[in-house]
């Protein structure tokens, strides 16, 4: 049987992701060359490519893809779990800074770690997302460590964060660090497996991915409809989903929370989401995502849910413990198996997504059906 | 081009058609020439105006060719003789004036030459003008040669003023853009005063009585062409088969008749006078004749008269049978030539001919397929159009919202093709850019969400645009207008047009604005540079997401590149060999595979991109385009504000 | 005969190069000249719209008394004289015959179908092999090249046309057509205009058909 990690060209990349309507618009693909740009949440070909390979179509994370190639390739394999990819530990945390914390996202701890890894020079550029409410986000390169927080907070649309990636390898940045979502984490690691063997220098600039949990990210236009119905978006401080029993989301804005129902919301879900098997970030260093605690979520929010993945990854939260610039708390009991139910709803939903848009079960479009992972579960 | 006003009669030049035709009219005394440039129809009045000055004629670049016509009859009403040239798609721009005068009439002499374009080489279509010359009641002549050209014109300023009717002349490509041996008359020495006898009225209406005397005039045309000497029967008393024929087709016809040696078999009648036909002449040769071959170009004009006479005539002409482009063999679309007629006479009369031996005509064939790549029109190197379009494209696909072109005719149709990048959609006369953009900018209410962007060029802006951008602010079209302005109606040879200052001679005129007319009516309008790629690209965006209503214009100015080849390149170019990625993946030659300039070549044994210096205009466009900063430029000369 | 009459008649000739390069005015000039000389003369022009890079072909119809048409009759062209060389062959495939003879410039001119990068442009080597196999006898020179030495490269039509007479292609010698040259350019134009020409003559008192 063929292996599933072929490669083809700017032709095949339209045809099977960008008309489909699985391009996550992650920007793997842009900042390679001219023919590809990032335009209001939405990857365009601006001009057709006659090559018949490309790297634009080797990283793009919704090509054929070997996962457990990847998975062999960068993780120990003592550390691999079927449901959340590589664990080499499970952790609550946040910022000690409460400065930090009365700007980020839940805890900070994206925030800081990325400051960290500045300021100690594990990385001297980090790629991180610019925007908010329903303005277009882009992923902009930091140097100061000072510059972190001014980027705090999550963007609930897709920021072209490996556009940036491949934007920064061509300056002067020699190790960068990247804060991505799911399906981007997974491009970087693509990128990796140095699958283009004429053109893979750059990616050795990659020294560290923050990966974050994700759901979904909403596209532009819908979602921008529908908040100019609701509110007026010049007030937007933030936006936030709660655990899923809310059925909310909620948007903090300078006259007060304004809460819209999760379903009005889901409605804008870009369609791409609908066939990402991953929440966790299974292909980063390390994984951050919200906590969930039994003081309830208004105390849940202040911290994070992290999972560390490998080596390097190990090391920043060690530093960060050693610095203090973490704060950590005990996990309980419980919290992980409900993320691996949390991740496996995810993997089944997408596979099932999957498999009835091919409109054949053994045919998984970019995935392969006999990847170890999915047979440890029914869908 | 040649000087046509030669005193020397009898001498044999060596003329263009359209030369021919600018002759004739000189022959014939006329008085003022007013035209829109328009292959192949632009060189007669070109001839013309240059000699136009040392003989006392008026001749002009009218804004149109309604305006053309009009200005040519009012000095037939005033006594003078006139005339104006266009082409078929012109023709239509004026026919509402050239059926008002069909029935209104004129005075002194007033011709009307259209020029065809069979196979629309240079055309929007292969129209046949001459069904009109029935259905409006004109005299049409239709030359055969070059000579012909010549006399038909002086004589259909004659015949006109005799029978108070403008005549139709009609022509087509092959001899407008031929030259051949011309015999010259003499020039008239009569000079006439311009003046209108108010005793006199021209007006279409009442019509019908009007109609009824252009039938009456017709009938005295009919009568003054009975012995044309542009009705000519070559060949044998009873051919086995009679060729009737006119215009064009009648050399083709000699050459297939020549190779094919059939001067004993077949006849040839050459009809000059196209209607009304010289049906005695007709008569005589359809009597004598059981099989008929009728060529022409392109409809079958003359076949389906034949064929109605031939019924009329019933009674004491027994039926021929016709070939033709209706009855076959002949195809009813597209340019005759010689090649085809040989073929539709070996059938008729069943014989075999053979142009060269075949194992050689095979051997020819295959080199071409196998050697010879195809040459496909492509906007010129340095192109202004081309940096509009890439600028447009590019905002349209940043746009997202799948936004499309409208367009209409120039050098900017190729906008139309992979060098315009393909991204016009809908192309169809002068002023429809707008015209039809103006439609879709309405359809908001039926959920239409795409932008639409439509292009004119600067000389059709004034020809047919006005009246849709108008119309789009009257009714708050939600339209982006771009005008690609290169100051000049570069397509047919850089006439004046009302913006560009300058008269048919080149002397001062004063110029209309366009971005004057666009303030006047109280609509965005800018100015943008196209060779500054990135800002023309976000102005085109910014312009197409303008949430006010209503249209709004920019316009991308910059001269055309056959102009800027002549005064001079704004930049040295070269491409650094060390940096060129060339066709790996990161590039795949992406100045010339996508951006398309015919400047930039591929050096394939290098592998990497080249400038050809003898196409580079120097417009500094593809330094832009190049991520790789491979392509360097040097400025040669002060460019206007970004000198460095 | 002397070497200054007509051969053939009718005698057609297809000048041909690519839209810019001067071929239309080339065979106007030998259009006057044979016109100056008597003899009765079509020259047609074949193109698409002019100046944009497409094969532009003027055909010359050269006979004693009879008016022929502007188009040549496929496979009956006597003399093909091309400013392009791939253009040489294009002709060569329509009206080429056993009896034909070729001159060419060699300098390419790239189609936009190849600059563009749709389809190749084959080697001259090719080129001359093909036109060689196909025409009588075959002449290919870089004209241009010549052109450019003397600094201007629109003078190869008219090095060219200096060739074409120095071969005794038309029936008109050197002073016919160079009085057409003094009638056509003013006094500048027509110095650099006459040299040209006399390189092409020269051209051709050095070279050698190929058969
Ligand atoms: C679209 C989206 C969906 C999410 N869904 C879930 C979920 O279902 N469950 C869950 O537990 N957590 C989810 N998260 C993660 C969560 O919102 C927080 O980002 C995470 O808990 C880290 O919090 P923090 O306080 O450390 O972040 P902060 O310290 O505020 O740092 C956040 C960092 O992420 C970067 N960032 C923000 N938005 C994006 C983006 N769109 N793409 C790339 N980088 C970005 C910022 O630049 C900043 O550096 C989601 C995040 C996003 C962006
Ligand atoms: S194949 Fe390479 S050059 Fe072509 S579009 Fe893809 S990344 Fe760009
Ligand atoms: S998923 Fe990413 S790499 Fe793939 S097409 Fe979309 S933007 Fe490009
Ligand atoms: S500078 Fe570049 S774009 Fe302009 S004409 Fe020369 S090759 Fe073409
Ligand atoms: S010059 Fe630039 S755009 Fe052209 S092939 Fe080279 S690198 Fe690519």
């Amino acid at each position: 049987m063929e292996n599933k990690a072929y490669i083809r060209g700017q032709k095949e990349l339209r045809e099977e992701v960008h008309d489909t309507g699985l391009c996550t618009g992650c920007g793997a693909c842009v900042n390679l060359c001219p023919y590809y740009a990032t335009s209001r949440d939405k990857t365009v070909v601006k001009d057709l490519c006659d090559r018949t390979a490309g790297r634009c179509y080797a990283f793009c994370p919704r090509t054929p893809t070997d996962l457990e190639a990847i998975r062999q390739q960068l993780f120990e394999p003592q550390d691999l779990t079927p449901e959340l990819g590589a664990v080499k530990g499970f952790y609550l945390t946040r910022a000690s800074d409460p400065d930090t914390r009365s700007l980020a996202q839940h805890g900070g701890t994206v925030t800081t770690l990325m400051s960290l890894a500045l300021s100690e020079g594990i990385i001297d550029t980090a790629l991180l997302a610019e925007g908010g409410g329903s303005d277009l986000p882009s992923g902009v390169a930091v140097s100061q460590a000072s510059e972190v927080s001014k980027l705090a907070k999550s963007k609930f649309i897709a920021a072209p964060m490996v556009e940036a990636f491949n934007k920064a390898v061509l300056s002067d940045a020699q190790k960068i660090g990247v804060v991505a979502t799911p399906c981007q984490t997974l491009a970087l690691a693509k990128m990796k497996m140095k699958p283009f063997p004429k053109n893979d220098s750059q990616i050795g600039k990659l020294r560290l991915t923050i990966g974050l949990f994700c759901g979904w990210v909403l596209s532009w236009r819908s979602f921008k409809q529908l908040l100019d119905q609701k509110i007026d978006q010049r007030k937007i401080v933030s936006l936030d989903i709660p655990p899923s029993k809310y059925k909310t989301m909620q948007v903090e804005t300078n006259s007060g929370l304004v809460e819209i129902p999760l379903d009005e919301v889901e409605a804008c879900v870009r369609e791409a989401c609908k066939f990402c098997t991953d929440v966790t970030a299974e292909f980063s260093d390390i994984s951050v995502g919200s906590a969930r605690l039994p003081d309830g979520w208004e105390v849940a929010k202040g911290w994070n849910q992290v999972i560390v993945r490998t080596t390097a990854g190990e090391a920043l939260m060690q530093l960060a413990k050693d610095r203090r610039v973490l704060e950590f708390r005990e996990v309980p009991g419980g919290n992980l198996d409900k993320l691996k139910q949390a991740s496996l709803k995810k993997k089944r939903t997408a596979l099932d997504n999957l498999a009835c848009k091919s409109g054949d079960r053994d045919d998984l479009l970019y995935l392969d059906c006999r990847d170890p992972v999915f047979q440890t579960f029914d869908w | 081009m040649a000087d046509i006003s030669n005193k020397t009669e009898g001498l044999a030049d060596l003329l263009l058609g359209s030369e021919a035709i600018g002759r004739g009219a000189l022959e014939g005394g006329v008085n003022v020439v007013a035209s829109y440039p328009g292959n192949p129809s632009t060189e007669i009045t070109e001839a013309i105006r240059q000699v136009a000055e040392k003989m006392n004629i008026y001749v002009e670049w009218s804004v149109n060719e309604k305006v053309a016509v009009e200005t040519a009859a009012a000095a037939s009403f005033a006594g003078l003789r006139g005339l104006s040239a266009m082409k078929q798609n012109g023709l239509n721009v004026a026919l509402d004036f050239v059926s008002g005068i069909s029935t209104s009439g004129s005075n002194g002499g007033l011709v009307l030459v259209v020029c065809d374009d069979p196979s629309g080489i240079t055309s929007t279509s292969e129209q046949d003008s001459r069904p009109l010359a029935r259905s409006l009641d004109f005299p049409l002549l239709e030359p055969g040669t070059f000579q012909e050209a010549k006399d038909m014109t002086r004589f259909g300023l004659e015949l006109s003023e005799k029978i108070g009717r403008m005549v139709l002349f009609r022509s087509a490509t092959r001899l407008q853009h031929a030259r051949g041996r011309t015999l010259l008359g003499s020039l008239p020495e009569e000079k006439r005063k311009a003046h209108f006898d108010t005793s006199k009225q021209y007006v279409a209406f009442p019509s019908l009585p009007r109609h009824v005397e252009a039938k009456e005039r017709m009938a005295q045309a009919k009568e003054l062409c009975k012995d044309s000497a542009f009705n000519v029967y070559e060949g044998p008393e009873n051919p086995d088969l009679l060729i009737i024929t006119c215009g064009s087709c009648y050399l083709y016809a000699l050459d297939a008749m020549n190779l094919l040696g059939l001067w004993d078999r077949v006849g040839i009648l050459k009809i000059g006078t196209v209607w009304p036909l010289p049906d005695d002449l007709i008569k005589t040769h359809m009597a004598k004749n059981s099989r008929i071959l009728v060529l022409e170009e392109v409809e079958p004009f003359l076949e389906g008269n034949l064929k109605e006479l031939a019924v009329e005539w019933a009674a004491d002409v027994s039926m021929p049978t016709f070939f033709g482009r209706r009855t076959g063999p002949l195809s009813d679309t597209g340019e005759l030539n010689p090649d085809i007629i040989i073929t539709a006479l070996t059938e008729i009369l069943e014989l075999t001919y053979e142009a060269r031996p075949p194992a050689y005509d095979q051997q020819a064939k295959a080199m071409v397929e196998k050697l010879v790549p195809p040459r496909s029109l492509a906007l010129c190197a340095g192109c202004p159009h081309r940096a509009s379009y890439w600028a447009i494209k590019n905002a349209e696909v940043l746009d997202t919202r799948d936004g499309f072109v409208t367009g209409d005719i120039g050098c900017y149709s190729f906008g139309l093709f992979p060098s315009g990048y393909s991204i016009m959609k809908t192309e169809q006369a002068m002023g429809s850019g707008p015209g039809v953009g103006y439609g879709f900018g309405k359809l908001g209410q039926f959920d239409m969400q795409q932008p639409v962007v439509a292009v004119v060029g600067d000389g059709t802006f004034y020809h047919g645009a006005l009246p849709a951008l108008v119309s789009a602010v009257n009714n708050q079209s939600n339209l982006t207008l771009v005008v690609l302005d290169n100051g000049a109606t570069a397509m047919t040879g850089f006439q004046p047009h009302p913006g560009t200052g300058l008269d048919a001679f080149g002397h001062p005129a004063k110029p209309v604005l366009i971005e004057d007319i666009c303030k006047s009516l109280g609509v965005r309008v800018e100015i943008i540079d196209p060779y500054d790629s990135e800002a023309a690209t976000q102005k085109v965006l910014d312009f197409m997401n303008d949430e006010q209503q209503g249209p709004r214009v920019l316009i991308m100015r910059q001269q055309c590149a056959l102009q800027m080849a002549r005064s001079g390149k704004l930049y040295d170019v070269w491409v650094d060999q060390e940096k060129c990625v060339g066709e790996d993946c990161g590039c795949n030659r992406y100045c010339s595979r996508a951006f398309k300039c015919p400047g930039i070549m591929w050096d394939a044994q290098a592998q990497k991109a080249r400038i050809d210096e003898a196409i580079c205009v120097g417009c500094g466009v593809c330094a832009q385009v190049c991520r790789h900063e491979a392509i360097l430029l040097k400025p040669l000369k002060a460019v206007q504000g970004k000198d460095s | 005969m002397t070497k200054h009459a007509l051969q053939k008649d009718p005698l057609n000739a297809i000048i041909t190069g690519v839209g810019g390069q001067g071929n239309v005015l080339m065979a106007q000039l030998f259009g006057r000249a044979l016109t100056d000389k008597g003899f009765a003369v079509t020259v047609g022009d074949t193109y698409g719209a002019a100046q944009r890079g497409g094969p532009v072909s003027s055909h010359l119809r050269i006979s004693k008394q009879t008016l022929y048409s502007p188009l040549t009759p496929s496979g009956q062209a006597d003399i093909i004289i091309s400013l392009e060389p791939v253009e040489a062959l294009r002709v060569l495939g329509g009206w080429g015959n056993p009896g034909v003879v070729v001159i060419s410039n060699t300098r390419p001119s790239y189609p936009f179908d190849v600059t563009s990068g749709g389809a190749d442009y084959p080697a001259l080597a090719d080129i001359t092999a093909a036109a060689e196999e196909l025409a009588q006898k075959t002449l290919f020179i870089d004209a241009s090249e010549i052109a450019l030495e003397m600094g201007a490269p629109v003078l190869t039509n008219t090095i060219m046309s200096g060739l074409a007479v120095g071969l005794d292609l038309f029936p008109i010698t050197a002073d016919d057509f160079i009085a057409v040259l003094k009638n056509q350019f003013d006094d500048k134009k027509f110095n650099l205009n006459h040299s040209a020409f006399q390189k092409g003559l020269d051209l051709a008192a050095s070279n050698k058909w190929s058969d």
